[in-house]
């Protein structure tokens, strides 16, 4: 029997193809069938077998690399609203007061993004891409819960257009996408994504801040390790993600598996979230070292800034994003290294940022280009020379 | 709280000397720990080499990157005489960089060993008929090109016969006496220059000559079976190559090794080097890569056992040798091994094919053989490539456990099952998203993504300095890209233009 879903495809493909009456709109019907059916035409030129990865595999798998962190972000931002209102919220009522709270940033995200490819898909006479996939879900993962839906629509928008698409599309971005979006809505609307609007609900008790951990100081003579744990920011709960942020950046245990997935299935490079991490546990163990500031985060150690802060969510799903990052081996682990040394050293030394990944992100996607010209030169130049 | 900061406010910050003693010791462990690593993962190695090769003398060549699914289609050792063809061709597309010039019309009768057309660029190059009988068609492609010259041959041969002469007399015939007969056998054009493999310049004294025993597909003939009643000519081949180089390479796959040590241990003894099993170790190009000290070496010569053999037949007989070994390959298939003629049609070999498939002269680095083209000079495998299931529904979030993959997307990559290849794209084409698959495959340490990119701006010189002419043309990068870009062809594409730029 043929398939149903199959049958429909079959039966608008006159419409869209060839002369059909929405040849425009041909990418659109093209993304929808190859969603279901996976095209496989027949190979021309040699190499006449080709591997099962293709580009859709590839972007799911990254998907299937962010389900923790977007369910325990669901989890979170539900958890976080319980205990600014005062009350203990059960398991459910977590997921649903956070999905409150998260699925419209999701849908709305996915939503404004698929519509802007798909205009420049039809403009352009080209097939849809399956980055976007991934930016759609990364994006509103990386603002805080309360973000208004309207800015996050223009943030995407942003991300999306002059992001990627004004370079030509997935595979010819210079910047991440989905940071390129979430920076203009940083620069653009601070009000929203900065200061104390982490925590979802409206109403909430006397004493709950709201704030993220890199926005504690402690006092006169105390040291920052034990202001964070006075402000509920122990170790612990940093590690596992019970503190109020972005919804997607709280939790370095579930940024952790997600790394893991990713470089098990080789999909993110190792180099990169190595690097990184190496970076910042050098950097942070260094500022340690130079005398005074004991109360800020100069003193807070290699391990508070790994967990806190959204720098592994920034490392393993942004950083490795492969079309923004060096295409060398020697460039990722450069790469990676100097976004971790850059994101101590905004949080440290910038009183204006509390956070630096997203900056020294995209700072170093600038620099990819040229540590890749470095690399290759060097690379050139040890091999016999055939000419 | 399992861990604070708080207590380290008591201890003075930063205290130097013991730091350094805590440093000092803590390098000290360190080093021995490498140290024994180290010592242990030597011994590792040289272990795993005892069990992988045996005590066998012979240099190894080791591949760190290659094509590491298990396929089947290996063809069975025995062999099977094919029926005698219908009509023989002499191919022209499989002949790369050549302008024919052709020295027959059509009805014209010509002898085995006859020669039906040449190169333009160099007319003393022939090639010549692989059977007696009347010119039945010549077949043109595309603006005109010559593919194929068939011939309507008779069961009888009528060769163009030349002295014979014996291996002993090959040490004294002059060098150009010896290039002279080899091009007018049709036989010369065995020898390929790299980097464009072109037919070896004759006046260039090359480095090194590698014979490579093996074909250029995963499921070539055996290299026991083409020598098998060719020691002599085998000899001869070896006697001419040493007129041409003083280092003659010869190289075998390590699974082939054992039969062919049992078939004549004389010839096994002189293989110099066994490669990995893995493709594409054996493929000449990479045997040149992991050999090559010197920029002299980029212009070496290479050889296929097949065309040794008919080298050294040629002389020893006088005569063109028409006999042929082929495997036929196809996934999930153990064939025998076919013994048939120069030129054969595709028909005679395989019958007929299944509808939707592809048949190759190799999966990798072949090309496409219409159902009535003829079997090329430089080919002796054929592939039939089935089409496999389609489009499957949901494909992108299915498990995987019998896709062929060298990535680890799919649950096959962990348990490592026998897979089907198919003759599909598995995805579209999309941009590179500068995943270095191809780099991470390459067994040349090539980079052909950012060799593809410097050919796309024009960057010929970039691209050279990245090493574009050391490419192997074993085809893995347009294999695993996820992106389905045609890299291989690219680079291809790039060498061929260089080259001919050059000229």
């Amino acid at each position: 029997m043929k398939n149903p879903i199959k049958k429909i495809f079959d039966d608008t493909e006159h419409l869209f193809t060839g002369d059909g009456k929405y040849k425009k709109y041909e990418p659109v019907w093209d993304a929808t069938k190859t969603f279901f059916f996976l095209p496989s035409p027949k190979t021309k030129i040699m190499p006449f077998v080709r591997d099962s990865l293709d580009l859709k595999r590839y972007m799911s798998i990254v998907i299937l690399s962010l389900i923790p962190v977007t369910l325990f972000g669901i989890f979170n931002t539900g958890y976080q609203a319980g205990l600014a209102s005062g009350e203990e919220y059960s398991l459910l009522k977590c997921f649903l007061v956070g999905s409150w709270y998260v699925l419209p940033l999701i849908i709305v995200s996915y939503g404004v993004g698929f519509i802007w490819e798909f205009i420049f898909a039809i403009f352009r006479g080209h097939k849809i891409s399956e980055g976007f996939l991934v930016t759609g879900l990364l994006f509103p993962l990386t603002l805080p819960p309360t973000m208004p839906l309207w800015q996050a629509a223009l943030g995407i928008s942003f991300g999306v257009v002059i992001g990627k698409e004004i370079f030509g599309g997935t595979g010819r971005n210079i910047l991440n996408p989905a940071l390129t979006g979430r920076a203009f809505v940083y620069f653009s609307y601070p009000v929203s994504m900065s200061g104390d609007i982490w925590i979802a609900g409206n109403n909430l008790v006397d004493g709950v801040t709201g704030a993220t951990a890199l926005a504690v100081t402690g006092f006169e003579g105390q040291a920052i390790g034990s202001a964070l744990f006075e402000a509920g920011f122990s170790m612990w709960n940093l590690f596992i993600g019970f503190v109020p942020g972005s919804v997607g950046e709280t939790s370095a245990l579930c940024c952790l598996i997600g790394a893991a997935i990713l470089i098990v299935t080789r999909i993110g490079n190792y180099r990169i979230i190595a690097g990184g991490i190496a970076g910042v546990i050098v950097t942070s163990i260094l500022v340690y070292l130079i005398p005074g500031g004991k109360e800020t985060w100069a003193n807070a150690g290699p391990l508070y800034h790994l967990f806190a802060g959204g720098f592994l969510f920034g490392i393993t799903f942004m950083a490795t994003e492969p079309v923004s990052a060096p295409g060398t081996n020697l460039g990722r682990w450069i790469y990676g290294g100097a976004i971790g040394f850059l994101t101590v050293i905004i949080r440290v030394a910038n009183p204006a940022f509390m956070e630096g990944v997203m900056l020294s992100i995209l700072f170093m996607n600038v620099f990819a280009p040229l540590l890749d010209h470095m690399v290759l030169k060097y690379k050139s130049s040890k091999r016999i020379p055939n000419v | 709280m399992p861990f604070s900061l708080d207590n380290r406010a008591q201890v003075p910050k930063l205290n130097v000397s013991a730091l350094l003693v805590g440093l000092d010791i803590t390098s000290g462990f360190g080093k021995i720990v490498v140290l024994v690593i180290y010592r242990m993962s030597g011994t590792v190695r040289q272990f795993t080499r005892l069990i992988k090769y045996g005590f066998e003398s012979m240099e190894k060549i080791e591949l760190a990157r290659g094509f590491t699914p298990k396929v089947t289609g290996l063809p069975d050792y025995t062999s099977v005489r094919l029926p005698f063809p219908p009509t023989l061709g002499c191919s022209a597309g499989d002949i790369p960089f050549i302008r024919p010039k052709l020295l027959v019309k059509e009805g014209e009768f010509v002898k085995t060993g006859a020669p039906l057309f040449t190169d333009k660029r160099d007319t003393s190059i022939q090639y010549v008929s692989p059977g007696t009988g009347k010119v039945k068609q010549i077949l043109f492609g595309e603006r005109r090109r010559l593919l194929e010259v068939i011939i309507a041959p008779e069961q009888i041969d009528d060769f163009i016969e030349f002295e014979p002469v014996t291996t002993n007399q090959l040490l004294d015939i002059p060098k150009p006496d010896l290039v002279d007969r080899l091009k007018t056998g049709g036989l010369w054009q065995g020898l390929r220059q790299f980097p464009a493999l072109d037919t070896a310049d004759p006046d260039h004294t090359p480095a090194m000559i590698i014979v490579s025993m093996n074909g250029n597909d995963l499921f070539s003939p055996h290299p026991a079976k083409v020598l098998e009643n060719n020691f002599e000519a085998f000899d001869a081949g070896m006697t001419v190559l040493r007129r041409f180089s003083h280092r003659i390479v010869v190289t075998a796959r390590q699974s082939s090794v054992k039969r062919i040590r049992k078939l004549n241990n004389t010839i096994a003894e002189q293989i110099t080097h066994i490669t990995d099993d893995q493709y594409p170790a054996w493929n000449p190009g990479a045997v040149l890569y992991r050999l090559k000290q010197t920029q002299a070496d980029n212009a070496s010569w290479c050889i296929s056992l097949e065309h040794l053999i008919m080298i050294g037949n040629f002389l020893l007989k006088g005569k063109y040798p028409v006999e042929k070994m082929v495997s036929l390959t196809r996934s999930g298939d153990k064939r025998p091994h076919l013994i048939s003629r120069q030129g054969v049609p595709l028909m005679t070999i395989s019958g007929t094919v299944p509808k939707d498939s592809l048949v190759t002269t190799g999966q990798f680095n072949g090309r496409i053989l219409d159902p009535y083209s003829h079997l090329g000079f430089f080919e002796n495998t054929i592939n039939i490539i089935d089409e496999g299931k389609g489009e499957e529904m949901f494909g992108f979030v299915r498990p995987g456990f019998k896709k062929p993959t060298v990535s680890s997307t799919f649950l096959s990559s962990l348990f490592k099952p026998s897979v089907t290849l198919d003759c599909t794209l598995h995805g579209e084409e999309r941009a590179c998203i500068n995943c270095s698959y191809c780099e991470r495959i390459c067994p040349n340490d090539m980079m052909p993504s950012f060799i593809m990119k410097a050919l796309h701006s024009d960057e010929v010189e970039e691209a050279l300095s990245l090493g574009m002419l050391d490419c192997c043309q074993c085809g893995l990068c347009s294999y695993t890209c996820p992106s389905k870009i045609e890299l291989a062809k690219t680079l291809a594409d790039g060498m061929d233009a260089h080259y001919k730029d050059k000229q």
